[in-house]
């Protein structure tokens, strides 16, 4: 983790207004940096509070005519979540900065409604700049799911039952002949040393043995997958690809070998494996372990909870690496183009053209010398456009995108491949809700599966569309419940879990091996394992209950986990359930995952865990810290406790406006060490967790640790609404006042009801982003509460 | 490898390692004059030994005649360097036909495994690097001798299995590099990417077509992104029209249609890899090359000789079989033909950007497993140079002293600017490189 800086922006105002600035520093709210030393114009006071004329004669100067700031005296837009309330407090306190407390009362109170309605506050900047629907391009993740989903047999997914193991076809020769089998099993890993003995399923014998499993693996999370395979004999491995072996280690080294490949797969998703083993008479020794290294983890055989005996359908997956989407607004989306976007998707498109050619026969099942082998390969080419722009093709659009491309070339192959490029270039294919204007059920289709899975319907949801049956509210909540149950649902909601904890930022969690001991790359392994775990049993769970995800004391451990935390449990090498002390865990702000990832090296990190909170938990806004304050812990003097470190670094009234909310939720959590340990003393002093925290209304609500945060956040409409705008644009991707400035309360409403079903409010979230300007009403009528 | 490939393609910081091979063309077009001669060193593989009496001149230094054999070869006499005497000393597990394989450019042991042969201790891969690889990565590491491929591997016929009979290029220790037997794939390898620009080429005018369609039918505060990709493909349009416009050296070879990987087709699959050999010379897409003719007991059945037993079975014969000897003559005899072939072709090329023809900077050394095919010995392994390179006086028959055949790797391994000190074995390469010239 980087050392947390104080971040400079990157205009910085002139080296006298820094100075000023330094003392206004890192405000919600800063409100006249007039250099002018008179007071004299403070005449009106006397007469009726004017608002607009305050604002006008006194703050524009330096905060703009719109509050839209002044460059070299106070840059930021005036914009916040305060009430006017609070406001009003603050402007009577502090300003003007040269003459605090001149204006108060009735006064304050005018200016500040002013400033709040015009264009501070949620409401008026919605008023101001009305957001709308704007047009975008698929995500990276969107156009990776989506080529890989151009390729998913149709239907339903297959069962996949995962935590069963690999189905085992075991032989009593080297040779796998029908002959020598013996019998069949299931095994939950594979990790066997067998010596230089024979087990005693092989029997007698003198050419050997072998084993041949086959069955699926599940990808936790997106990413590259580094596959090992340790053995002292020959092996053969095959994963998401039934015909080239991703290891082939026939020939052996006696001294044992270590193969490895790396494949990138799609989280949430299954993959065939299949995976044969022999040994041969003269190899001495017996043995096999298949392990993997998966994003974000450390080797380790492959849990029998990501083995299943079923075989999975493989997935195409392209390769290409895209530039970073445009994430500025707190969530990815495709709002620009550019010339490396551009070159990768036409990459892609090489990608996919040349697998389609090569795999012309399987596609298509067709050979070269059938007859009706340019019918075939006509339709498979109509059908893959179709599913690719989502909507029945036109009798132009089939000519120009199948039938031309496919005469122009002289070979099949080349023409299918002038088909795939065309697709995948097309605007048809890379923007979402092109014929917006009138959307029709297509484009609520289309909604509905970017909105629950980042890709193109399935045939279900086209089948619906064809039907005219995507028409009313209810249809579509219907259709949106039903996909909750795809896999890829899953994966989307992994996908904004990770971002709402900012998992996905987190690379490396090495602490001080010398204070640490033991907090290995294995245990930072485990810990992600225990909290996606945990978030997929809350979630997943019939009741979704966002609550759970904050006030839960039990976590899934296993043995390696419980060791270090000292943690009583039966757990082996499987994660289970285990209740924790309810005194020490509460939900996820006290999983150590996120604690050791909100931490230095060697100590606790109140700043970022207390920022993290802020903004996360319980849903209030912060901004960017005018200047850079590095932490250096031989800064202070020895025996400090954090706490008194933290609160002398940011003791100065720059840093408190801000300060003043993230110390205290970050102290509530000084009951946890580096690792994530629970802790009494902190060095030789006694923690002290216990912290006033002001709301955004100004009242203060005192914090004795962890789980009072927790509570007061499953409690607080603020933080509710942060949770459900942060799923909201994640799912989405598109700002959510464009789409009502009610929505916010609906959803919110309808959440409470619920029981805070995080799955339902899912539901809701992406019924009114499909319905969006269809005509059908999206609200319920309100229910008394 | 395919994973390995993958990953590093992934790891590649930013994103134009990946997308631009494609778009500004290949790497090294070969269209500036060379600062020094490019020098290329060709391994040509034939299996199971050959009749040292129909091989081997008698006479040594300049004057010497050409025996059955290598008749072929008669009119690049002065161009050829015969070396008797170079033994593979390196022992250890496997038998003679994997050793004779698989250390044969490593000079190295292999590991003990699984693989068991017609004698000695069951053995696995090789425990080093083959020479070519090796001077590969140099040629690699250097900006004036760096190519797209560095080296490429060309198989006729050899099988669709991974043991140590099969493969005698090795990246290193255990990762034996497969041959590309199919010439459609090693085409697809070289010259794909112009297709791809090709078909790529002739979508964009309906791409940008449709983008204009589609503009038409969102609002104007939207259209602004598309008018950017609009610029884009235009962007795109005009970079492959330039990069079209530095063509290739050598347009890529026609080949016949739908030749399937089958024994009776190698004489037609061996011209076609060739002349796919000779055109990425040409084109400079690599430096080093190997050509593997079947495998170690390899069993081609040269019915287009007539000779309808499987090559490794002859091989057995004792020498008293005049049949056998006489069989394994033309089927030796076939494969010279195959080396004349290339040594024809490199010989009427002329050097692109340089002087002379392209055979005066290509070193081609054809080689065998065995020395012998019934007696399994790895004494005497045929060692035939055909062309030129730096420190090689050709036109010679030489009787070497019994010397190990990691020196000669030494030696080609300077010839090629690569000093090094020892390769393989290190015991083996006592008296360093072989001097020839």
């Amino acid at each position: 983790m980087t050392p947390f800086v104080l971040q400079s922006r990157s205009t910085l105002p002139s080296p006298s207004a820094q100075r000023q600035g330094a003392l206004a520093a890192w405000l919600l709210l800063s409100l006249w940096l007039s250099s002018t030393t008179h007071a004299a114009s403070f005449s009106f006071f006397s007469r009726k509070p004017d608002g607009p004329a305050t604002y006008r004669s006194q703050c524009a100067k330096c905060h703009g005519p719109a509050g839209e700031g002044v460059k070299g005296k106070y840059n930021d837009p005036l914009v916040g979540d305060w009430s006017i309330e609070k406001l009003t407090r603050y402007i009577a306190k502090t300003m003007p900065e040269d003459k605090p407390g001149s204006c108060t009362g009735p006064n304050a109170e005018a200016v500040s409604r002013y400033v709040h309605d015009t264009f501070y506050s949620r409401e008026a900047r919605a008023r101001n700049k009305p957001a709308r629907v704007e047009l975008v391009r698929l995500t990276n993740r969107q156009h990776l799911l989506a080529v890989a989903d151009l390729f998913r047999a149709p239907g339903e997914e297959p069962k996949i039952s995962t935590g069963k193991g690999l189905q085992a076809l075991t032989y009593k020769s080297r040779n796998m002949r029908r002959e020598d089998k013996a019998p069949d099993r299931t095994d939950l890993k594979i990790d066997f040393d067998f010596g230089a003995k024979r087990p005693d399923w092989a029997g007698e014998g003198t050419n050997g043995f072998a084993i041949q499993w086959s069955g699926s693996v599940l990808a936790d999370e997106s990413g590259d997958y580094e596959f090992v395979v340790k053995t002292a004999n020959g092996v053969r491995l095959w994963v998401n690809d039934d015909e080239k072996p991703l290891i082939d280690g026939s020939v052996s080294s006696f001294k044992g070998v270590e193969h490895t490949a790396t494949l990138r797969l799609i989280g949430g998703r299954a993959y065939p494996l299949k995976m044969e083993f022999f040994k041969t008479s003269r190899d001495p020794l017996a043995n096999v372990t298949l392990l993997w290294r998966p994003p974000h983890g450390a080797q380790q055989v492959i849990p029998a909870r990501n083995l299943a005996p079923e075989r999975a359908a493989t997935t195409f997956i392209i390769s290409t690496p895209f530039p970073a989407d445009d994430s500025s607004v707190g969530y990815e989306r495709g709002v620009s183009v550019s010339k490396e976007w551009d070159e990768a998707v036409t990459h892609v498109a090489i990608e996919v053209a040349t697998y389609v050619a090569r795999n012309l026969d399987r596609l298509t099942r067709s050979k070269p010398a059938d007859k009706d082998r340019t019918a075939k390969v006509e339709a498979f080419c109509a059908e893959l456009v179709t599913r690719a722009f989502r909507r029945p093709l036109t009798d132009e659009q089939k000519n120009l995108f199948v039938t031309l491309p496919l005469r122009s070339a002289t070979k099949p192959e080349d023409g299918v491949k002038r088909v795939m490029l065309l697709t995948l270039k097309s605007p048809r294919f890379l923007y979402l809700g092109i014929e917006s204007e009138h959307p029709d059920d297509f484009v609520v289709a289309e909604r509905l599966s970017f909105g629950m899975w980042d890709s193109l319907p399935n045939s279900t949801l086209t089948k619906a569309a064809t039907e005219g049956r995507l028409h009313t509210r209810e249809q579509v909540t219907e259709q949106a419940r039903r996909m909750l149950a795809d896999s890829r649902s899953r994966g989307k909601m992994q996908y904004f879990l990770h971002r709402w904890l900012q998992m996905h930022h987190i690379e490396d969690l090495t602490k001080d091996q010398g204070l640490y001991p033991g907090f290995t790359p294995e245990i930072i392994g485990d810990l992600r394992t225990s909290l996606n775990l945990f978030l997929d049993d809350v979630v997943w769970s019939e009741s979704s209950d966002y609550r759970r995800l904050l006030l839960e004391d039990d976590f899934f451990v296993n043995a390696r986990l419980a060791k270090f935390y000292g943690i009583k449990t039966n757990a082996g090498e499987e994660f289970i359930r285990t209740e924790l002390d309810p005194k020490q865990r509460s939900g996820v702000v006290t999983h150590p995952y996120l604690l050791a990832a909100f931490s230095y090296s060697k100590t606790s990190s109140p700043v970022h865990r207390g920022v993290f909170l802020t903004r996360n938990i319980v849903g209030r806004s912060l901004r960017p810290p005018p200047m850079a304050v590095a932490f250096k812990d031989g800064d202070f003097k020895p025996g400090m406790s954090m706490r008194e470190k933290v609160t002398e670094l940011t003791r100065p009234q720059a840093c408190q406006s801000c300060h003043g909310v993230i110390n205290p939720l970050g102290f509530s959590l000084e009951n946890y060490d580096a690792v994530g340990r629970f802790r009494e003393k902190d060095g030789n002093r006694t923690v002290d967790a216990a912290a006033d925290y002001t709301t955004d209304d100004g009242a203060i609500v005192h914090f004795k640790g962890a789980r009072d945060i927790a509570e007061f956040a499953v409690k607080s409409d603020h933080a509710h609404n942060a949770f459900i705008e942060q799923l909201f644009s994640q799912v989405v991707k598109q700002p959510m006042p464009a789409y009502g400035l009610d929505v916010l309360n609906q959803l919110h409403l309808s959440f409470v009801q619920s029981g805070y079903n995080i799955q339902k409010l899912l539901v809701d979230i992406v019924t009114v982003s499909a319905l969006q300007g269809t005509g059908t009403p999206v609200s319920t009528p309100k229910k008394k509460t | 490898m395919n994973a390995l490939h993958r990953r590093q393609f992934l790891k590649a910081a930013g994103l134009s390692a990946a997308a631009l091979p494609f778009l500004t063309g290949l790497p090294s077009l070969g269209l500036a004059a060379p600062a020094r001669p490019r020098q290329r060193l060709v391994f040509m593989f034939s299996p199971n030994g050959t009749i040292p009496a129909a091989y081997w001149p008698d006479a040594t230094g300049t004057d010497f005649q050409l025996k059955e054999i290598m008749s072929p070869l008669e009119t690049f006499k002065n161009r050829m360097l015969v070396l008797n005497g170079v033994y593979n000393k390196v022992r250890g597990d496997g038998d003679s036909h994997m050793r004779g394989m698989s250390c044969l450019l490593t000079g190295i042991e292999l590991f003990p495994g699984n693989i068991m042969g017609g004698g000695g201790a069951p053995a696995g891969w090789a425990s080093g690097i083959s020479i070519d690889q090796e001077i590969k990565n140099y040629l690699q590491s250097k900006d004036d001798t760096r190519t797209r491929f560095g080296s490429l591997e060309f198989g006729v016929g050899v099988t669709d299995r991974a043991d140590p009979w099969t493969r005698m290029s090795y990246a290193g220790a255990n990762k034996p590099i497969a041959p590309i037997s199919d010439p459609y794939q090693m085409y697809e390898k070289l010259y794909g990417q112009l297709k791809d620009k090709e078909n790529l080429q002739s979508v964009l005018d309906t791409v940008k077509g449709d983008l204009q369609k589609v503009g038409k039918l969102i609002s104007a505060e939207d259209r602004r992104m598309l008018e950017e990709h609009q610029a884009l493909v235009r962007q795109m349009e005009k970079e492959i029209a330039d990069t079209k416009e530095q063509k290739l050296r050598a347009a890529p070879p026609t080949l016949g249609e739908g030749i399937a990987d089958q024994n009776d087709n190698l004489p037609r699959l061996s011209r076609m890899q060739i002349d796919l050999l000779v055109n990425s010379f040409v084109n400079d897409m690599a430096r080093v090359a190997t050509l593997q003719f079947t495998k170690s007991v390899g069993m081609a059945k040269m019915n287009w000789l007539d000779i309808k037993d499987g090559h490794h079975s002859l091989s057995h014969e004792p020498d008293g079989n005049a049949d056998a000897v006489a069989k394994l003559t033309k089927i030796n005899k076939w494969f010279c033909g195959e080396l004349a072939y290339l040594v024809q072709k490199l010989s009427t090329t002329p050097e692109p950007g340089g002087e002379g023809m392209m055979l005066d900077n290509t070193l081609i050394v054809w080689t065998n497993e065995l020395g012998k095919g019934n007696s399994h010995t790895l004494d005497n392994i045929p060692f035939l140079l055909v062309g030129g390179a730096p420190g090689f006086q050709m036109g010679r028959s030489l009787k070497l002293e019994k010397v190990t055949h990691n020196r000669l790797h030494l030696a080609l391994a300077h010839a090629m600017g690569h000093r090094l000190e020892t390769f393989g074995k290190a015991a083996l390469c006592d008296g360093g490189p072989l001097k020839l010239g």
